[in-house]
């Protein structure tokens, strides 16, 4: 399933399963990928807007 | 990873990097307008009143001069009185609505995401493989300010114009015979200046919010300590790694010096001496990226503490475009050597984490103050004729950090300190009085001088968090009120929110069909404005009784028009010693309308734009009047005997 290993209890498999099925997924590894690139670029998101307001930051008009 | 930063790579690499704009055609210098010369000394943050109380003492005798053979006059400033937005009105003979420049701080209301508003830097569209390496191939950086510069009117009528340290100007216009940009130049990390600290200390400045720059932990070990520099990101390598140097410092076993080694550079320094400027070079696959720094030996022991400034553009070798020619950034140290290119070199973000104390910081911005003053000296030896600007920070800078010394009601006044600091920012003046003294000897009688400044200063005692007090009224509602705040706007609820408070003086609605999530009609807009400024001229401050906002200035009173919808719906005029908070510049939420102001930063001027008028001397009569900036472009083109500017297709937008 992945080049690395991760564990994942068998009631959260079943239901990966069974909405990669409805969802239209063409497996539940694609399903798992989708779902973890969305709530990666999410984070990589969250990670710019500090850089952004760290930037802003530096003038000495803002604290 | 910044279109800022991919030039400098690319500069850096040794590849090509289309120039952002020509160079302007030389002039004669004289030319059809003649042979007039005009100079104009731009004194950042130079206070009306002040200048008069000192003036009443004897204090300025050269400004003094020219009240008296010229004239001295308040000088209205923008709305509002902020440094990019008055100097963008200097520049372009057009208010905020023509020039674009609302604020330090913009916001994309497609993303609601706040950016510096002077400048853009573009990404790389891709990197290129060249063998085993990649480089950033495409980014680029770009001045938002808008409108027609005083000085492209001139070159185009002969005047020679030379430009030096112009704020809101970088990258340079590229149309001046001369120029260096100024305020608004970013540090070699692409921002307005990140300073770096080294120290042995263990967890030290842990619980402590840094902003303008890092803590790094220093290996310190039998008098030898091992440290890394870190640059810029390099775009082309996997996860986008800083670049970075190694340094070291060896501690004498006995004295309190020590040996500084950085690359080739060496240098032996005292405890509580500041090197000169050391040229660092980052490696890069092909090449290395040039910058320059100076190093402050706080503590040798028990701890080893070690300052370095933000590294600056080297003037040296640019790797991003600061002056016009290309050549003239360096041309420009030969009085002095380096110098600081970073627009706003005074470091009161070490000030204020306390990696600098008052003295040490103090002595930074005399170092700072003294390099430009003797730059100016050498470029008026070698100015003939023409029009010649030259600008000095030095005095807004400090005034921001030290007013309180000036205003024993302050909150922050510390009797028993700030009496010994009292005389520091008079003494400034007394300084720049002196350079227009050496500048009256230096010119002749076919000669104008003017000294003006952008804005004046005052005290800020209390803080007026804005986004707080429309969360009060129930303008802008949060998601969840009882998480911990994230900052950004990250807690807002726009579905419910009407209106929210960005950058130092902005007000915008959330309005709908331009904010990401708007909610307010446009043919609500108006009415809602009008409510919410009826509102804020009402408001007193609890701890003082008096009104809070003096000033409620519509978008649609801006005289000149093609970029209002860049800028706020309403500029908020805090009453005179009151401003906004910076926490909520950027939509960060303090649980409390008022406070005092405590912070590092006494003194202030982004209030009612009435209350803190510039200055205005020159030492003959100017042919035009003047009464507020932005007719001071069109009179000094006037004095060129050049009948119109802004241009009558620049009005014409109005």
């Amino acid at each position: 399933m992945f080049g690395a290993r991760i564990k994942l209890d068998k009631e959260l498999i079943a239901r990966v399963r069974r909405y990669s099925e409805i969802a239209g997924y063409s497996s539940p590894e694609e399903f798992i990928t989708h779902a973890l690139e969305k709530e990666l670029a999410k984070l990589d998101g969250a990670e710019s807007e500090e850089e952004i307001r760290k930037r802003l930051r530096g003038l000495g008009y803002i604290s | 990873m910044s279109g800022v930063r991919l030039r400098r790579l690319l500069a850096a690499a040794g590849l090509p990097v289309v120039a952002l704009a020509a160079l302007a055609g030389c002039s004669a210098g004289r030319g059809e307008a003649g042979g007039r010369s005009v100079i104009v000394l731009g004194f950042d943050g130079m206070d009306y009143q002040m200048v008069r109380h000192l003036m009443a003492e004897g204090r300025l005798p050269n400004l003094a001069r020219l009240a008296e053979s010229g004239g001295f006059a308040p000088l209205e400033t923008s709305v509002p009185p902020q440094s990019p937005v008055a100097w963008s009105e200097f520049i372009t003979g057009l208010d905020a609505g023509g020039h674009g420049i609302f604020d330090f701080v913009h916001r994309d209301p497609a993303t609601m995401t706040p950016y510096l508003s002077t400048s853009r830097a573009e990404a790389a569209e891709r990197c290129v493989g060249v063998g085993r390496w990649k480089f950033p191939v495409g980014g680029s950086v770009e001045l938002l300010r808008r409108g027609q510069p005083f000085w492209e009117v001139l070159e185009e009528h002969g005047v020679e114009s030379w430009i030096v340290r112009m704020p809101a100007n970088f990258p340079p216009s590229g149309t001046a015979s001369r120029e260096l940009s100024g305020m608004g130049t970013p540090d070699i990390l692409g921002s307005p200046g990140e300073f770096a600290f080294y120290t042995s200390e263990l967890f030290a400045f842990e619980d402590e919010s840094i902003s303008g720059g890092e803590i790094y932990p220093l290996d310190y070990w039998q008098g030898t300590a091992e440290g890394t520099l870190y640059g810029p990101p390099d775009p082309c390598q996997p996860g986008e790694p800083q670049l970075s140097t190694e340094f070291s410092v060896y501690v004498d076993a006995e004295r309190p010096v020590a040996k500084l080694v950085v690359g080739e550079e060496q240098r032996i320094l005292e405890v509580g001496e500041w090197s000169d400027w050391v040229p660092v070079a980052f490696p890069l696959p092909l090449g290395e990226l040039p910058v320059a720094a100076r190093f402050y030996l706080k503590a040798v022991r028990p701890e080893l503490e070690l300052y370095v400034t933000p590294f600056q553009i080297d003037p040296a070798s640019p790797a991003m475009p600061i002056s016009t020619p290309d050549g003239f950034a360096a041309e420009l140290m030969t009085p002095t050597g380096r110098y600081y290119t970073q627009g706003m070199p005074e470091d009161t973000k070490a000030l204020e984490a306390g990696v600098l104390d008052r003295d040490e910081f103090l002595a930074q911005a005399e170092f700072t103050g003294r390099q430009f003053i003797e730059q100016y000296e050498w470029v008026l030896d070698r100015f003939e004729s023409g029009f010649l600007f030259y600008y000095f920070g030095n005095l807004d800078q400090v005034s921001h950090v030290l007013w309180q010394t000036l205003d024993p009601g302050h909150p922050a006044y510390d009797a028993e300190r700030d009496p010994r600091y009292a005389d520091v920012i008079p003494g400034i003046y007394e300084q720049l009085d002196a350079v227009v003294g050496a500048t009256l000897e230096r010119i002749g009688d076919d000669t104008t001088l003017v000294v003006m400044s952008d804005h004046g200063f005052t005290s800020w005692r209390r803080v007026m968090h804005l986004n707080e007090w429309l969360k009060e009224r129930g303008y802008l509602v949060l998601e969840d009120p009882d998480r911990p705040d994230p900052g950004l706007f990250r807690n807002v609820d726009w579905s419910r929110t009407r209106a929210y408070g960005l950058g130092l003086n902005g007000l915008y609605l959330n309005l709908a069909g331009r904010e990401r999530d708007g909610i307010v009609p446009p043919a609500e807009r108006q009415a809602l404005l009008e409510q919410i400024a009826r509102e804020l001229l009402a408001t007193a401050d609890p701890a003082t009784g008096e009104p809070a906002v003096t000033e409620a200035f519509f978008s649609e009173q801006y005289r000149d028009r093609g970029y209002l919808e860049i800028g706020p719906d309403l500029q908020v005029g805090y009453a005179k010693g009151t401003r906004g908070s910076g926490k909520s510049a950027l939509g960060d939420f303090t649980g409390e309308v008022f406070s005092d102001n405590l912070e590092d930063w006494p003194g202030d001027h982004c209030m009612d734009h009435r209350t803190v008028p510039g200055v205005l001397l020159s030492n003959r009569p100017l042919s035009r009047p003047v009464g507020r900036l932005t007719d001071l472009p069109g009179a000094l083109v006037a004095e060129f005997g050049i009948a119109q500017f802004p241009r009558a297709d620049k009005l014409a937008a109005r």
